[in-house]
């Protein structure tokens, strides 16, 4: 609410249209002011020319009657002058003599033959001659003393009415005022719709980045970069660019996490053979007592246990390797699909006398990406083998909790440096180099983000504790997919 | 429509060049007693109503000159004195003057002809005063400012004169304030403007207005009629009475009625004819004459 009550935050479709209105207003009210100044001041000019010529000329006519008092010639002179000069509307005009008494004028009615001027009209009058303007009461006051020989004889007064020129100035006024508004008006809508227009690449771009948000990476087409400015050309240019650099970061990564898996089970390899191996020598023993010993019963009998036992052994681990190698049911994770990993990273205890603590709490299929949570903890499960020192423990805990899939992986280990550990916790950060230690962490923190979890490493006392915590669909769905 | 009392400039004005020409040589009073034929005949027209009404002046002037056989010069001037002292100089063949000066100079003068107003060589003189104003009686004009036409007139100054004679008065003492106008129409403005409360007018004038510019007539208001008076005579200086173009001009003032130009310009002049005139006429004016000039 406050927000929007801020300028600084108001769209430019309103911005610049109001500031385009502002300027002409601005604009506007200057060239106004100009105008009515100079049309003013042309009027009174105006006026004085023509208020002279009236005066002279009525000067003329009445100088020899008023010299002779003759009320009859001086009122024909007045009376005659009226309307005859044009832009000059006289309202009267009146003569005084210099004993301050009306001679003739030409509202007799109002000034009677040698009766006193009215001392209230007297002062509006100019006292010094020329014109006295009051633009209220639309009326303007002339004053001319009429001299002989340098005598003066009398003084001709006449009031003015100046009301068509005030109207002419406010007629001025309200077409400026209606031009300029029309003016405002137009500039503002065009600037809105031109803003409008000009800002259409904003929100196409716009749009593109919020398919970014929801995972959809598409470049803006080209037929949208075609009509627009340059900025918003090189803008779109730079935003495929990031698209595309971002598309094969992406690709690059799944690459990536793809190829770790075979690294992984290159190394799983080596260590399954060797857990196949072991019980073969056991299992050729058992077959040669068999054959020196096939009428024992009881020799037989152990003998076939023992074979049982280590046939047992290797179809886990195969079954295992096989799992992780194809892949399971992509929806869901079963607890057997968790169960089978200690079965991998057997040849990693055994040789180094770890103590693998395995707790599974995963009673039911979960609506989870089986492979990849396989992947994330067999990483991390080798990655605590390793660190851990010989005869130490591991353990791994998973336990569904709140519609997520909690995982721990601790080892008694030297502690994870912090570099190998930022990995983990951004997997935003760059990938690593392939021969770097980090690339299996940085695999799992990015398999961790590709289904929507987070890595946290915590120190406790002894080694490293890393908890992933994963997002799980509800279980009805799972349920639904695991059938 | 015929506009007698059209407004314009109350001057003497010469109505044509050849009257501005005759104009200068009169005023140069060095004009010889009318003789030849081929001269032009001077008649002087006082300003009664028809101050300057160039339709009437016009067809006056080709009127007469058709009946006279020659040319006609029309003089005009500011005041009734100006055109009697030309009269009496014997630098106007003819003139027609008010009934006042005639009556002055009565010995000097020949009666050519008097007009017919309402078939009656008479009028009256006429106090109005401004709608206005709440004045009944002539002496309730008394500290009012007065118009008058011109001191030598009969209705617009003798008859108001002669009245406040009788009162003993003058009208320095009678009136407020008083000024002249030279001219009949100009003491109707005068009045009906409110520059003067009251005015002294001709009645003939004030009738003929009254319907020809009933606006400007509208504004005013008669509260004193005179006795009927001789309607201002045509006259003729002694001297030059019995020139036979003197002779011509009375003959054609008398046929005018049976004339088609004459005719259009009785019209005009809202008259209907003229008549012979004897000095008897005049008896009237002269007594009240010589009343307010045995006050003076």
């Amino acid at each position: 609410m406050l927000r929007a009550l801020r300028i600084t935050s108001w769209p430019l479709t309103v911005k610049v249209p109001l500031l385009v209105a502002g300027l002409m207003v601005a604009i506007a009210v200057a060239i106004s002011q100009i105008v009515l100044s100079r049309l003013a001041r042309d009027q009174e000019a105006n006026l004085r020319l023509l208020s002279n010529a009236y005066l002279d000329g009525l000067s003329a006519a009445v100088l020899p009657a008023v010299i002779r008092s003759d009320v009859w010639e001086t009122f024909d002179a007045l009376d005659r002058a009226r309307g005859r000069y044009s832009g000059v509307k006289v309202r009267y005009a009146f003569v005084e003599l210099p004993d301050e008494t009306v001679l003739a004028a030409s509202d007799p009615l109002r000034f009677p033959v040698m009766k006193p001027v009215p001392a209230t009209l007297r002062q509006e009058f100019p006292k010094d001659g020329g014109l006295a303007i009051d633009e209220a009461s639309g009326r303007a006051w002339l004053t001319r003393t009429l001299r002989t020989e340098g005598f003066s004889v009398g003084r001709i007064h006449a009031e003015i009415d100046i009301a068509d020129l005030l109207r002419v100035r406010h007629q001025v006024l309200w077409t400026l005022l209606l031009a300029n508004g029309g003016l405002t008006l137009a500039f503002a809508l065009i600037g809105y719709f031109a803003v409008k227009h000009m800002l259409q690449p904003l929100s196409v771009l716009t749009r593109y980045v919020e398919r970014v948000r929801d995972g959809r990476l598409e470049p803006i087409p080209q037929r949208y970069s075609r009509n627009v400015a340059s900025e918003f050309g090189q803008l779109f240019e730079r935003f495929n660019a990031m698209a595309r650099t971002l598309s094969e970061r992406e690709t690059l990564a799944t690459r990536l996490a793809e190829q770790e898996k075979y690294a992984m089970l290159g190394r799983l390899a080596s260590g399954m053979a060797h857990e196949v191996n072991n019980p073969l020598g056991g299992m050729l023993n058992a077959i040669d007592t068999i054959h020196a010993h096939g009428n024992d019963p009881a020799v037989v009998q152990t003998s076939l246990e023992f074979l049982k036992r280590g046939l047992a052994g290797i179809r886990n681990v195969v079954r295992a390797a096989l799992v992780t190698y194809k892949g399971g049911s992509d929806a869901v994770l079963t607890p057997a699909e968790l169960d089978d990993l200690p079965f991998l990273v057997q040849h990693e205890t055994g040789v180094r006398r770890l103590q693998l603590e395995w707790r599974n709490r995963v009673e039911e299929p979960l609506a989870i990406d089986g492979p990849t949570v396989r992947q994330i903890v067999l990483n991390l499960l080798l990655n605590a083998c390793a660190a851990s020192p010989v005869a130490g423990t591991v353990e791994v805990e998973a336990a569904p909790a709140d519609g997520r899939l909690r995982i721990a992986v601790s080892d008694e280990g030297a502690g994870l440096p912090a570099e190998l550990a930022a990995l983990l916790e951004q997997p935003d950060a760059p990938a690593p180099s392939r021969d770097s230690k980090g690339l299996g962490l940085w695999t799992t923190a990015h398999l961790v983000q590709r289904l929507g979890g987070c890595v946290a490493v915590e120190r406790p006392m002894t080694g490293t504790r890393i908890v992933v915590t994963l997002p799980v669909a509800r279980a009805k769905e799972a349920t639904r997919d695991a059938a | 429509m015929p506009a007698i009392g059209r407004s314009g400039p109350a001057r003497g004005d010469v109505i044509t060049r050849r009257n501005v020409l005759l104009g200068l040589g009169a005023a140069a009073a060095v004009r010889p007693t009318s003789a030849s034929a081929a001269e032009t005949f001077s008649f002087g027209l006082t300003p009664l109503f028809l101050d300057n009404d160039i339709e009437l002046l016009t067809l006056l002037e080709r009127y007469l000159g058709q009946r006279l056989g020659r040319p006609v010069a029309l003089v005009k001037r500011r005041t009734y004195h100006e055109i009697s002292a030309m009269l009496l100089s014997n630098q106007l063949d003819a003139a027609w003057i008010c009934d006042d000066p005639y009556v002055q100079y009565r010995n000097q003068l020949t009666l050519l002809a008097v007009p017919l107003y309402h078939h009656r060589p008479l009028y009256q003189t006429y106090v109005i005063v401004n709608e206005a104003s709440r004045a009944q009686v002539f002496d309730d004009i008394r500290g009012t400012v007065h118009a008058f036409s011109d001191p030598d007139s009969t209705s617009g100054y003798l008859i108001t004169r002669w009245l406040l004679a009788l009162r003993h008065t003058t009208p320095a003492q009678f009136f407020r304030e008083f000024f002249f106008t030279y001219g009949h129409r100009n003491v109707l403005r005068a009045v009906g403007s409110g520059l003067a409360e009251s005015g002294s007018i001709d009645g003939y004038v004030w009738d003929v207005m009254r319907e020809r510019e009933p606006d400007l007539v509208g504004k005013t208001r008669i509260i004193y009629r005179s006795e009927w008076l001789g309607f201002p005579p045509m006259v003729a200086p002694n001297a030059l009475a019995n020139e036979p173009a003197v002779k011509a001009f009375a003959a054609a003032l008398l046929d005018a009625a049976s004339d088609p130009l004459g005719r259009q310009i009785l019209d005009i002049l809202a008259l209907d004819g003229f008549t012979t005139g004897t000095p008897e006429m005049y008896q009237s004016t002269l007594d009240k004459w010589l009343v307010v000039k045995a006050q003076v």
